[in-house]
């Protein structure tokens, strides 16, 4: 996920107004604005329901690339399609794959999955997702080299309209992926690159699973 | 970093012993054969070591650990036991079958993919990794359709895809054992004491390395010296200086894949040229490398090590005496022989070298049809036993090419069909 300065977190002040779980009826409104711009959406009350409509989505046997996403570690999501052996996963391919002599085979893998499983950092109201990433290697395939996209999304990430999704990705999402870059590989984070989609038009290519429980960051 | 060069986030295999070290060597090329991410830890990185086990002692004698997803800690730990850990042991899942394809290399799993997308019940067995020799190839650039070239391992992780979702089961990890008559087919038993009951065999086993006769080459095996040139091992060859030795394409893609890493990458080769045995796109490419010398008219006629391999003695036709080459690691690519361990009981006809004769070579093979029980002659890859068929590398005759392989395998199925008709099933 621009560079900022090395952080203790998000501030109170961020924490207090993106961290807070979005009422049923908010959720509701989401989804509907979701629908009406041509992605595919579902509300559950829980992570271990968000799992199983994941599980109902990915055809047995399907290729699937799965987004690193707290929220799809914390329901269970990345270890289905690692490990269930139902699937066809991509990551641990890759991740086994030579850098040196396989780069083009690697790139291709990746930018162009039947399936992609990840997660958004804001969907608003009105029925626009944003999605950053530091590299920008997520958003291809989200945008339109995936076959199918499978997002799921924790319901404190319901913002009022795109501007309020912006702040939410850089006062708050941003310095928490800093931190966790910074532990897991080394290297801070940035929001370097953001996809907002405003609409769909390929029928049915998106979905939008809405947890009514906070998940991720 | 891209998203997609990040681990992937479920638990890993970690892997605890000395890089060194022929047992921990064999593991780590299972796993990267079979596409099974891991970390490995030398046994004298002491934070790591007490961050995994927690402060718990270890047997330095009982290495390596593995250390499963789920926490398992295995001592001394086997690739039958990784596998079986890890749940890759599966048993077959039908009485019977009416194809079992012993390898799971290009022609094995050439044939399981049109066996069983004809509906053929049908069952591949591997010891070690579907792909073969060939699935351990940096990166085959003549192969039909891909005109970019793709590596081996991409080939077979493909390929097993495809098999699968056609319907066929490989059972992995586990030898052959032998493979006896029983009625009209076959009964193969594996390692473990699976048997698998079936109507006609496929031995699509391929070859093994030759070994290279050289004095205490045995006792530096997973310290320096390796045969073959699978992926588990470049990474750690960066900034070394290695040799490869062999003349064919194998060595030649071995040299392509250590100059990215490596400091410096010699060629060994008997013969008098490179042209000899390896395809011309790759003499050229490795001759364009600035980081690799060939030194043709050579062999390798002693080593020099303490704990691991550090040098290599050299003789050459061209110069008189014998030169020192400092290396780090030796990969032995040459010729190979074949495969065919377990596949001996069935008592196959072969040709001096052990590759397995087949259709016209086995008529032609004095006394190789005298148990032989049918009015018609052998078949094209049939061998001297009715429905048991060979391909691929382990053919007496074959081209020793993969899509070759390949052709053969899939020829194979065609065969099968003839052989199971005559036994009424079709």
């Amino acid at each position: 996920m621009m560079e900022e300065a090395g952080n203790g977190g998000p501030t109170e002040d961020a924490v207090a107004e993106f961290a807070g779980l979005a009422s049923d009826e908010h959720i509701d409104e989401s989804a509907s604005a979701l629908e009406r711009n041509g992605i595919t959406s579902l509300v559950v009350d829980s992570g271990e329901q968000a799992r199983d409509a994941v599980r109902s989505i990915l055809p047995i046997g399907a290729e699937v690339f799965n987004n690193t996403s707290r929220t799809l570690e914390a329901i269970g999501v990345a270890e289905d399609i690692e490990r269930s052996g139902l699937y066809q996963p991509l990551r641990p391919r890759l991740y086994q794959m030579d850098r040196e002599m396989q780069a083009r085979e690697m790139r291709q893998l990746a930018v162009a999955p039947d399936f992609v499983v990840g997660s958004a950092h804001a969907v608003t109201e009105e029925g626009s997702v944003l999605v950053a990433s530091a590299s920008g290697s997520q958003l291809g395939p989200l945008v339109s080299g995936a076959g199918h996209v499978i997002l799921v999304i924790g319901g404190q990430k319901i913002v009022a309209d795109v501007g309020t999704g912006l702040r939410r990705i850089y006062e708050y999402c941003f310095p928490l992926e800093d931190q966790r870059a910074r532990e897991s590989y080394g290297v801070p984070s940035g929001v370097n690159n953001i996809l907002i989609i405003n609409r769909a038009i390929t029928p049915r290519r998106i979905s939008a699973i809405l947890v009514k429980q906070s998940l991720g960051f | 970093m891209f998203d997609y060069d990040a681990r992937p986030v479920t638990p890993q295999v970690v892997l605890v012993g000395r890089r060194a070290s022929s047992l921990g060597y064999e593991l780590r090329d299972f796993l990267s054969r079979n596409g099974v991410p891991y970390d490995w830890v030398e046994i004298d990185d002491a934070d790591r070591v007490r961050q995994l086990f927690d402060g718990d002692d270890i047997d330095p004698d009982r290495l390596p650990i593995c250390v499963l997803p789920d926490g398992r800690r295995l001592a001394g730990a086997t690739v039958q036991q990784v596998a079986n850990g890890l749940g890759m042991i599966a048993a077959p899942l039908l009485p019977e079958y009416d194809i079992t394809i012993v390898g799971a290399g290009p022609a094995g799993l050439a044939a399981a993919v049109y066996a069983a997308s004809e509906g053929l019940r049908t069952v591949a067995i591997e010891a070690v990794a579907p792909g073969g020799q060939a699935g351990t190839t940096s990166m085959i650039e003549n192969y039909l359709g891909f005109p970019q070239g793709i590596s081996g391992s991409e080939l077979a992780t493909r390929a097993t895809a495809q098999a699968r979702r056609f319907g066929a089961e490989l059972l992995l990890a586990r030898p052959l054992v032998d493979l006896l008559r029983e009625d009209d087919g076959y009964v193969a038993r594996l390692s473990d004491g699976t048997e698998v009951r079936t109507r006609s065999v496929l031995a699509a086993s391929g070859v093994d390395w030759r070994r290279l006769d050289v004095a205490g080459l045995d006792e530096l095996l997973g310290a320096g010296v390796y045969y073959g040139a699978g992926p588990s091992e470049a990474v750690s060859c960066r900034g070394c200086r290695v040799a490869v030795v062999g003349g064919g394409n194998s060595a030649g893609q071995a040299v392509v894949r250590f100059s990215r890493y490596a400091s410096r990458v010699t060629l060994l080769v008997r013969g008098s040229t490179l042209g000899a045995s390896m395809s011309q796109y790759l003499v050229s490419k490795v001759s364009e490398l600035d980081n690799v010398e060939v030194r043709t008219g050579t062999e390798v006629v002693g080593l020099e090590a303490d704990t691991r391999l550090r040098a290599v003695v050299l003789s050459s036709r061209d110069e008189a005496g014998l030169t020192r080459l400092p290396l780090e690691s030796l990969f032995v690519c040459i010729g190979g022989v074949p495969r065919t361990r377990g596949l001996a009981t069935a008592n196959l006809a072969t040709d001096d070298a052990g590759f397995i004769l087949t259709g016209a070579d086995v008529t032609a093979s004095r006394g190789a049809l005298d148990k032989w029980p049918l009015a018609r002659a052998p078949l094209p890859l049939e061998t001297n036993c009715p429905g048991f068929f060979a391909a691929g590398d382990v053919r007496s005759g074959s081209i020793k090419r993969c899509s070759a392989a390949i052709g053969e395998g899939s020829m194979a199925v065609a065969l099968v069909h003839r052989r199971l008709a005559e036994l009424g099933a079709e």
